[in-house]
């Protein structure tokens, strides 16, 4: 039996010497270490699920042309289970074990702040759709590139929109979770709120992963404040709005950083998501052409079908972090870390998740569209252009509402 | 004033939610010295029972809570049974090694089995309220209040009255003349492991009725239990009661007025207080 076993053995390992390459250039491959598992890996997927599809879609399109020769680009994923120390281990072990060519980012900006110091020092370029926060692209770093739009920016097209709505909301708390992208929010929004006129009338810092939140909307509601921005994460928004029902606390409107755009989000709070406002820097539009994917509405729909659940703006980003590289490695036509850095340094293309140009700090910028979610849907209500639909405002207080309670999943 | 009294108020209420999720963690740790690391993942498995009953099967949350808690207490008598009565009388290190093992496979089988996605139980009255007042009662927090109350009195009683109650107790007191007097220790130890995780699965149900459920909560919720049954005492479930609401009191009015960053440190500065001033917790018999 076990020499049966091992002449079976032989003889595979001997024809697999023996088969011919199909590729005639090596695979260009691109490194990652993603959140599988841990706190955050309900995002963590949308980056492994983009990466896997976008790499895939190049590869059935003829691969990347490095030269005269056609390379395949192929994936080597870690799972960080949401550790960061782990994250940086993981990314070390890519560039100096694994020897990949070029690396993808991880989710979160807390994340990219810490990895892209690997990036920087094995001079291996980095393009990472996860990280928006301002201070990962103000060190001056030369291998890192980020395909979110600023942090600082994420309320800005939203503060424009506060100044148009009628009655105007006067009064404005501020939220925000204490980690390194929300806090760049903050930092971002408040000279906005100040430019625009309106008073911040709470500015207050909680921790995250924060579970609690009766005691910020009880200040909310003896304050009066009309219109509430949080920068946070998805758990704690959801407890948030759940908390923000049960103790009646209405305000005109409040918007979010994230969640919003998720199916995921929708599905959980039912209609109590109705008229809760966010921001995209991506819809998938059939405007938006893409070389790969035809247009991101194409996009949207073939990883709909595959991955059975909706792709957001992170799911866009990580894609168009693929195609940045295959991009670039063609313009560059090598595939030498410091040739391709100065391609991506210099890619101007049209993606399915927009224009792919990176500002010299290394960061994209695209404009956020306010969405809002209506009878469970995402509207986009203002974008760079002004109104896009009509947002549905003042909020109407709670026991005012149509339908309540979960939707079924 | 009405901002203080509302507060107060969220504190009390938040304090029976958290006397839910110790009585199951404080009721093991006191009989079977096991300080259970993989309580929070049992009140996540709970949760998650809760919403697949509401959401595949129309049960309400509140009217399956004997579903949930009669299944849970079933795992928790297997999980005594077959593994943790071979460690019971090692010392607590190994226990506190095999919890966080327990604790970790829950954890990543929840992942593969119920995906990363946030879950909610979010009946339509879920975010009723009352109001008294200037003071609004959020209902499904105020009956899982009463239900904590009644629980942990349930808990009293049982421990005080019941012939298998005393015998836990006995066991807990001395093993050897509790062993004497005919009591079959394993089987007693499953049983008392069994109810601390029946309660788990009832503090899961109620979670998820008024907060978030994903596979990751476990650990912070095991954090929590844990200070709480530290607050209150081990020795009798009423120090749990105590221990929640002093700590949902005190967390609610650090987030008020000194900042929103500080409600962990606030709840882990009472808990060293305690430690000091007297160790065997609030309502806990000093040594």
């Amino acid at each position: 039996m076990l020499r049966i076993g091992a002449s079976v053995a032989g003889c595979l390992l001997f024809a697999s010497v023996l088969a011919p390459s199909v590729s005639s250039a090596a695979d260009i491959t691109l490194g990652a270490s993603v959140q599988l598992t841990g706190p955050l890996a309900n995002t963590g997927r949308y980056y492994k699920d983009a990466y896997e599809f976008a790499v895939d879609q190049i590869n059935k399109k003829g691969g990347v042309k490095v030269g005269n020769q056609q390379s395949n680009l192929s994936l080597k994923i870690y799972d960080n289970q949401s550790d960061v120390n782990l994250s940086v281990r993981q990314y070390t072990q890519l560039v100096s074990q694994d020897k990949v060519d070029f690396l993808l980012g991880p989710f979160a900006s807390n994340f990219a702040l810490a990895d892209s110091a690997v990036s920087e020092k094995y001079k291996i370029p980095m393009v990472q759709g996860g990280g928006a926060s301002d201070q990962i692209f103000s060190r001056k770093f030369k291998y890192i590139f980020g395909t979110l739009a600023p942090a600082s920016d994420y309320f800005g097209s939203t503060v424009t929109m506060m100044t148009k709505l009628k009655p105007e909301p006067k009064n404005v708390a501020l939220l925000y979770a204490d980690d390194a992208f929300d806090v760049s929010v903050a930092t971002g929004t408040r000279p906005l709120l100040k430019k625009a006129g309106l008073t911040i009338a709470l500015d207050e810092r909680y921790s995250s992963n924060a579970t609690d939140f009766n005691s910020l909307l009880s200040r909310i509601r003896s304050a009066n404040i009309d219109a509430v921005l949080v920068a946070g994460h998805e758990t704690e928004i959801l407890n948030f709005i759940r908390q923000a029902k049960s103790l009646s606390v209405s305000p005109k409107m409040y918007s979010f950083t994230v969640g919003v755009p998720s199916a995921d989000f929708r599905n959980a709070l039912g209609a109590d998501a109705d008229y809760a406002f966010g921001m995209t820097a991506w819809l998938p539009s059939s405007a938006l052409k893409d070389q790969w994917f035809g247009d991101a509405a194409q996009f949207a729909q073939a990883y709909k079908a595959k991955f059975g659940y909706e792709p957001d703006y992170h799911a866009a980003s990580a894609a168009a972090d693929v195609e940045a590289f295959a991009q670039a490695i063609e313009n560059a036509g090598t595939t030498d870390p410091q040739k391709v850095r100065d391609a991506v340094a210099k890619l101007n293309f049209e993606s399915l998740y927009g224009t792919i140009a990176f500002a010299p700090n290394g960061q994209i910028n695209l404009p956020q569209t306010v969405i809002q979610i209506q009878g469970n849907q995402v509207v986009p209500v203002y974008g760079k252009n002004g109104f896009i639909q009509q947002p549905k405002y003042p909020m109407p207080p709670w026991n005012e509402r149509v339908a309540s309670g979960s939707a079924k999943p | 004033m009405a901002l203080l009294a509302q507060v107060l108020l969220n504190g009390v209420l938040l304090g029976g939610l958290y006397a839910i999720m110790a009585l199951g963690l404080a009721l093991v740790w006191g009989v079977l010295n096991i300080v259970n690391l993989a309580h929070g993942a049992f009140i996540m498995l709970g949760g998650y029972l809760a919403w697949h009953l509401f959401t595949d099967l129309g049960i309400d949350p509140f009217l399956g809570l004997p579903i949930t808690a009669v299944a849970m207490f079933a795992l928790g008598y297997v999980v005594q049974r077959g593994l943790l009565n071979f460690v019971v009388r090692a010392p607590m290190f190994n226990t506190l090694l095999i919890t966080f093992g327990i604790e970790v496979v829950i954890t990543y089988l929840a992942q593969l089995a119920f995906s990363a996605d946030f879950r909610t139980i979010n009946p339509g009255y879920a975010g009723n309220n009352v109001k008294l007042g200037s003071v609004i009662i959020p209902e499904v927090r105020f009956i899982a209040f009463a239900v904590a109350i009644v629980l942990t009195l349930g808990m009293w009683i049982f421990l005080l009255k019941t012939r298998l109650g005393r015998a836990i107790r006995a066991t807990a007191q001395n093993l050897v003349a509790a062993r004497l007097y005919g009591v079959e220790p394993r089987h007693l130890y499953a049983m008392t492991f069994g109810i601390g995780i029946g309660l788990a699965g009832i503090a899961g149900s109620l979670y998820g009725a008024v907060s978030q459920i994903n596979p990751y909560i476990g650990a912070a919720l095991t954090a929590k239990c844990f200070a709480i049954s530290i607050i209150g005492g081990l020795d009798n479930p009423l120090g749990v009661i105590v221990g929640g609401i002093v700590l949902g009191v005190i967390e609610s009015l650090a987030l008020l007025y000194v900042g929103a960053t500080f409600g962990d440190v606030a709840s882990f500065c009472v808990l060293v207080a305690v430690l000091i001033i007297r160790p065997s917790g609030l309502l806990g018999r000093t040594a």
